[in-house]
């Protein structure tokens, strides 16, 4: 594997030459990447709304969006503003500071989260060497959000959603944590990149959706639950809690709810394309078709390419991934809130433990094949 | 522990199945993904209201004779019929008349009842008013035709499920003069029309023989 292109070396060293220090050098780099990852984010959200509206209206022939920019694609933009100036409303009794701290508390760790999020070799924020272990843990911070949300807005609907959106956050977050660890005991580490690089060199066939078969089901069904995405959306469901957790919201406040399980739906497509689709790898490996080409893997304009095709891919199994949720969310029923934690814990937690095991067999037995 | 077993193996079974299902509810759901959509884009296209739909109801004022049949039939005694008897020409004559939309519920009693057809229903659906009071129609207000869909150059006019070619179900893009399925109610007169004339003859026929 050649390293392929990597922005942060190449900036410094360009102002280094300039003459400016190397510690002033890296400060400049630092805000670039994370500038870029919120607005990518809040991108990937409005894209992602979109697709929502338009995926929905087709599964009920409809029409969707469609006068708002061609085929309505700045329809949620107009959502966005309209939300931004509608009134700020806090209700009677409520608890301003945790009423406004709630959403806060929800949305910046799932943007922190993309931290972690790699497009490519270099092409992430900090390759961190606990990688996915801060996502797990970043996750588990959102239901006290939820709960604070829910407490703060005086009202009993309000609370029960917090309530739920905290039971069922924790009972998933155990099962998603046992997927991920066999993920990382194949690829003895926990950094993104390392779990992508023990992916590469064959193609579709290298990908981990064929060594977790098992896996990915239960990491797909309890990211569902963590988004709170249809199946499992009891927090906020609509016929027994009016809104949950965002009945009393509205405005900025209830603007940052929406954008915060948005991102949450994106940010868990990407990891599971990191985890299971084999990140920013292309369904045939690349290095053949530099082979094949005869060229160097060092050529500038083929690093450029591969590293563009490499976050053309990221995005692409993501939002397969959000399209696959969206179809769901019309596709499958609401669970009851007894049916959702049965199935939490009597179905995928054992189900997690014997798929963890199983892994840490097959990886004694066959290192080759899972990662020795 | 063979119980057990079976109890696994069972609950496995369960798990496996309801995979399936959703596999089959997922294949449904992106199936309807391409079909066409069935929507009506309604301030620019609006559906044909049928020949029997009961819209805004409309009053003729001088075939009024203040019979006030209108209003027993109504479930509600809703129609406001203002009325005095002139003795000269010993007849009832109508003052006012009005409807309060925002109370009828369109049952069609009182145009089914009129005496002399002076009520009758229209294809009028667009009632919305910024005052509920607004929607108490007077005689003056209940006499105005509504306007054709079909004559309204920002309308598209659809045609509703019912009045499409057999085997049609989209009402967009149809060839001009497609019909319905079935004969239309003139053609059902010209038939009936013959048939009357050829029975006419046979009878001639039989007399003169």
């Amino acid at each position: 594997m050649t390293s392929g292109i990597d922005l942060q070396v190449s900036f410094i060293k360009t102002l280094t030459d300039m003459g400016l220090p190397q510690g002033a050098a890296k400060a400049l780099w630092i805000p670039l990447p994370m500038t870029l990852m919120v607005i990518g984010a809040v991108v990937g959200v409005l894209v992602t709304v979109w697709l929502e509206r338009k995926v929905s209206a087709a599964a009920q022939q409809r029409i969707g969006p469609e006068y708002a920019g061609p085929l309505g694609v700045l329809q949620p933009v107009a959502d966005g503003v309209k939300l931004v100036f509608k009134e700020d409303m806090v209700p009677a009794k409520a608890d301003l500071w945790l009423f406004t701290l709630g959403p806060i508390l929800v949305v910046v760790p799932v943007i922190l989260s993309f931290l972690i999020i790699p497009f490519g070799q270099n092409m992430v924020v900090t390759d961190l060497n606990v990688g996915i272990f801060i996502w797990i843990s970043l996750a588990s911070i959102a239901p006290i959000g939820l709960l604070m949300a829910g407490y703060a807005s005086n009202n009993k609907y309000s609370l029960l959603g917090g309530l739920r959106a905290a039971a069922q956050s924790i009972s998933y977050e155990i099962p998603l944590a046992f997927a991920v660890l066999a993920i990382a005991m194949m690829s003895n580490s926990l950094s993104t990149i390392d779990i992508v690089e023990q992916q590469a060199g064959y193609g579709i066939l290298g990908w981990n959706v064929w060594r977790q078969p098992v896996g990915f089901l239960i990491f797909w069904i309890a990211a569902l639950a963590e988004c709170e995405r249809l199946p499992f959306d009891l927090p906020e469901a609509e016929e027994e809690l009016v809104a949950g957790y965002q009945t009393e919201y509205a405005g900025m406040r209830f603007a940052l709810f929406y954008l915060g399980s948005y991102i949450n739906l994106v940010l868990s497509s990407l990891i599971f394309a990191v985890l299971y689709l084999g990140g920013w790898e292309f369904p045939i490996p690349l290095s053949q078709f530099s082979d094949w080409l005869g060229v160097s893997q060092d050529t500038s304009w083929l690093q450029v390419l591969t590293a563009s095709l490499g976050i053309i891919m990221t995005i692409l199994k993501a939002y397969f991934l959000v399209f696959i949720a969206v179809l769901l969310r019309w596709t499958v029923p609401r669970v009851r809130i007894d049916q959702l934690l049965n199935l939490g814990w009597k179905f995928l937690l054992p189900v997690a433990l014997v798929n963890l095991l199983l892994t840490a067999a097959l990886k004694l037995a066959f290192p080759f094949a899972f990662g020795g | 522990m063979f119980k057990f077993l079976q109890q696994v193996g069972d609950y496995a079974k369960g798990a496996a199945n309801a995979a399936k299902y959703i596999g089959q509810g997922l294949s449904v759901t992106f199936d309807h993904m391409q079909r066409r959509p069935v929507t009506v884009q309604y301030p620019y296209e609006k559906l044909i209201p049928s020949e029997r739909y009961r819209g805004r109801i409309h009053f003729e004022f001088d075939k009024c004779i203040s019979c006030e049949v209108c209003v027993r039939v109504c479930p509600i005694q809703l129609p406001v019929v203002d009325w005095e008897f002139d003795k000269a020409s010993k007849k009832k004559k109508l003052h006012h008349y009005s409807i309060d939309f925002g109370v009828c519920i369109f049952c069609g009693n009182c145009v089914e009842y009129c005496p002399t057809n002076c009520l009758s229903m229209t294809e009028e659906y667009e009632l919305a008013a910024y005052d509920r009071h607004e929607l108490n129609y007077d005689n003056v207000a209940l006499g105005r035709l509504p306007y054709k869909v079909t004559q309204d150059p920002m309308v598209t006019p659809q045609r509703e499920f019912a009045y499409l070619p057999k085997g049609v179900t989209d009402s967009h893009d149809l060839p001009k003069g497609s019909q319905r399925a079935g004969s239309r109610p003139e053609d059902l007169v010209d038939q009936m029309k013959k048939e009357a004339e050829q029975a006419k003859q046979e009878e001639e026929a039989t007399t003169q023989s």
